[in-house]
């Protein structure tokens, strides 16, 4: 579960300062599949980095399972971004001179998992986000954006996280490949109770959601949704 | 795919930076090892220098200079008062004695070739300049040939004595010193190859102690006979001095030479050791007055003293710039490494974001330096083992060239360099009894050892790793929200 309370945070960008993420509360039960649309630069991506821990806010707070972020120390911040969340960037991220394994392979080596373990692991869940055995070896920048997206997304699950932050996860793939992750995702909040928040443009990802957030002038505002049951999903 | 694995991979992503970096790191730990190198190499030699000299004086008769002299001979009153000077330990005399082949030393005599003992004699068994050393003859044929360098000096001899120049020599003469202990003529201790000692080095005897170069030239085992001037002495030991012309002679004990000299009281020179080396200047100054300048000249050891200190700031030197070119390599990985974590900087976020603990990432970035200073090491060392040796005689030539001055006056110095074989003409041998810096090179270069060189790699990769811990703190500051923010 995660409770985010008034959270706040400001930019001083020349002479005046915006809010990207202005008093924004909401809860999510654990296991949730929840959407966040918006504007471009309407602070999406500000959000998320709060929540999995990667800036600090302004003011207000973030509670994972009852423990507050505001007050840890940085030790405890990095242990938390290892462990509990999985978090997609917009960017991707990768480590350019690395193969896709060894990317996938990184945060499970931070978690000290043992070499034969998460190479087999990462191997996996590159299968899972389909990407074909003979890229597994292959060098970051020789892949095609659509594959460091989902190397992107197969790193974020690595350590089996609680909490999955997902940026424009499915922005740069075609319908089928898109459907696939939407369905992934969905399949790991049902099946491994995982809360997954996903930031789209994406029409199609948004209506599979179980909620549906909106973000607009540093303001969250949730929207209604049909039940879930009435999503089709295909695991 | 481990941290250190990472490091690797790191060192060699961009191939043209990592090349140039480990080149300009080359020059700079080839320096430091090849200073280190010239450092050991000197300070071995300033330590084997000082050990073997170091605290000994030598005591000649006044009045000589260079091959000219008059004066009067040191006598065995002046060994009393010497013993009595403060901080002396040891005082022991010596007799010297010239001995010729008495085959050809008839011969000669018919040639009219009378002049060997003349004053000041340069083949005065480098003895004091000034002083007759007594002339006998021997059964015993010289070990060293003559040579050219030997007939040039013998002629030259000759002429001082008697104005022929003609006849050229078959053979030198050979050195008999009597002493007062078992040490040679510079004061060390002898080295007893076979056989035994003199026993009681005070007492007369005819008992010898062969070069063993000599005695395997005249064919004589311990237990041999052989005569000086009709005498026949028994060699009780043969002793090895290190060099060919230091084999080539005979000692006896003191009272014997004196008495074959037919001067019972008189010493040709003497051997005062020091208790202590912080001693020896103020030593070497009471014993001068005790003595009288007029009396007697005091020098210290073989003369060394300069060359000693001119090696010793060799060493200052090669030391001061091992510590900068070490400091250098330490700087050059100071600002890669600064630069190179400036530019991934979003890179080091997102491992951060990732939850890369920070002393994972410190761990890498200071391994990365590791890698280059490695290789950085390896080329180094090649430098090192190829300009090592140029460079060590460039400092050591630069730095005995400005004590040439004191070089010159060493070798006019009266006396020479008693007994000290440089001094000799003898056969083959330079006639430098400076036996200065730039003779002792050869001995300097030769010691590049791998254990120098292990050394000075050791100390490259704790420089790196200093180097590199700034750095790698640095990227401690970095916070993982760097990811979002592109360059
Ligand atoms: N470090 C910063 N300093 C100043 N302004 C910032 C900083 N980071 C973000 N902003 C501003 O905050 C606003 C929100 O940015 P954010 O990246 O969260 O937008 P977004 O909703 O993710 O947009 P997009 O859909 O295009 O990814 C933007 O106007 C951006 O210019
Ligand atoms: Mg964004």
């Amino acid at each position: 579960m995660i409770e985010v309370k008034n959270l706040v945070r400001t930019f001083n960008s020349g002479d005046r300062t915006i809010k990207p993420v202005n008093d924004v509360s909401f809860v999510l039960e654990q296991g949730t599949l929840a959407s966040i649309v918006g504007k471009s630069g309407s602070g999406k991506s500000t959000l998320l980095s709060l929540l999995g821990a990667l800036d600090k806010p302004t003011s207000g707070d973030v509670v994972v399972n009852g423990v507050s972020l505001a007050g840890m120390p940085d030790a405890k911040l990095t242990e938390y971004r290892r462990r509990d969340i999985g978090f997609v960037f917009q960017q991707f991220n990768l480590i350019p001179n690395l193969s896709a394994v060894d990317n996938v392979m990184l945060p499970m080596e931070f978690a000290g998992m043992r070499k034969a373990a998460r190479q087999q692991r990462a191997k996996d869940l590159l299968e899972q986000v389909q990407l074909v055995q003979d890229k597994h070896d292959r060098r970051i920048n020789r892949l095609s954006g659509g594959e460091q997206q989902r190397v992107a997304i197969a790193r974020a699950l690595a350590n089996e996280p609680k909490l999955i932050l997902a940026d424009e996860p499915t922005g740069n793939l075609d319908e089928q490949t898109g459907d696939h992750i939407i369905s992934l995702l969905s399949a790991l909040s049902r099946d491994h109770n995982t809360t997954i928040l996903v930031v789209t443009h994406d029409r199609a990802l948004a209506n599979k959601t179980d909620r549906r957030f909106r973000l607009q002038q540093g303001k969250l505002t949730e929207e209604p949704v049909r039940p879930r049951a009435a999503v089709p999903v295909t695991a | 795919m481990s941290v250190l694995a990472r490091s690797v991979g790191n060192a060699f992503r961009n191939k043209v930076r990592t090349a140039a970096v480990v080149a300009v790191l080359a020059v700079a730990i080839g320096l430091a090892l090849a200073m280190l190198v010239a450092n050991q190499a000197v300070g071995a030699k300033v330590q084997e220098l000082n050990a073997s000299v170091g605290t000994v004086l030598t005591v000649n008769p006044a009045g000589g200079q260079g091959f000219e002299g008059g004066g009067e001979p040191l006598t065995t009153e002046q060994a009393t008062a010497a013993a009595a000077v403060p901080n002396v330990s040891a005082v022991v005399g010596t007799s010297s004695l010239r001995l010729r082949n008495a085959t050809e030393a008839a011969a000669q005599a018919a040639a009219g070739q009378t002049g060997q003992g003349g004053p000041g004699g340069q083949g005065g068994q480098g003895g004091p300049g000034g002083q007759a050393a007594a002339t006998l003859t021997t059964s015993l044929t010289a070990a060293v040939d003559a040579g050219t360098l030997g007939n040039r000096n013998q002629q030259s001899n000759g002429t001082t004595g008697s104005g022929s120049t003609t006849q050229p020599m078959r053979s030198l003469p050979i050195t008999a010193t009597g002493i007062g202990a078992e040490v040679d003529s510079t004061g060390k201790a002898l080295t007893i190859a076979e056989g035994a000692g003199l026993g009681d080095y005070t007492a007369e005897s005819t008992n010898a102690l062969l070069g063993t170069t000599l005695a395997e030239k005249n064919n004589l085992s311990i237990g041999s006979t052989f005569t000086i001037n009709d005498q026949a002495y028994t060699v009780a030991g043969l002793f090895d001095a290190g060099t060919s012309f230091g084999n080539n002679a005979v000692y006896v004990t003191l009272p014997t030479a004196q008495a074959l000299a037919g001067t019972p009281t008189e010493l040709s020179s003497m051997i005062v050791t020091v208790n202590s080396l912080e001693n020896v200047d103020s030593t070497k100054a009471a014993l001068q007055d005790a003595l009288g300048t007029d009396k007697a000249d005091v020098t210290q050891g073989q003369n060394l003293e300069t060359a000693v200190s001119s090696l010793g700031s060799v060493k200052n030197i090669s030391f001061i710039a091992f510590v900068a070119a070490l400091a250098t390599a330490g700087l050059i990985i100071l600002l890669i490494m600064v630069m190179l974590v400036r530019e991934r900087r979003r890179e080091i976020g997102v491992l951060k974001a990732i939850g890369a603990p920070n002393r994972t990432i410190g761990l890498q970035f200071v391994l990365e330096a590791l890698v280059l200073a490695a290789l950085g090491s390896a080329a180094g060392a090649v430098i090192a083992a190829f300009a090592s040796s140029g460079i060590a005689s460039a400092l050591i030539s630069t730095n005995s060239t400005s004590t040439t001055p004191a070089a010159t006056a060493g070798r006019g110095m009266p006396g020479g360099v008693p007994g000290g074989g440089a001094g000799f003409p003898g056969g083959g041998q330079g006639g430098n009894p400076f036996g200065g810096a730039s003779q002792l090179l050869t001995s300097v270069t030769a010691s590049a050892s791998p254990e120098v060189i292990a050394a000075g790699v050791a100390a490259v990769f704790g420089v790196a790793i200093i180097g590199a811990l700034v750095p790698a703190l640095l990227t401690a500051r970095i916070r993982p929200i760097e990811v979002l923010r592109g360059e």
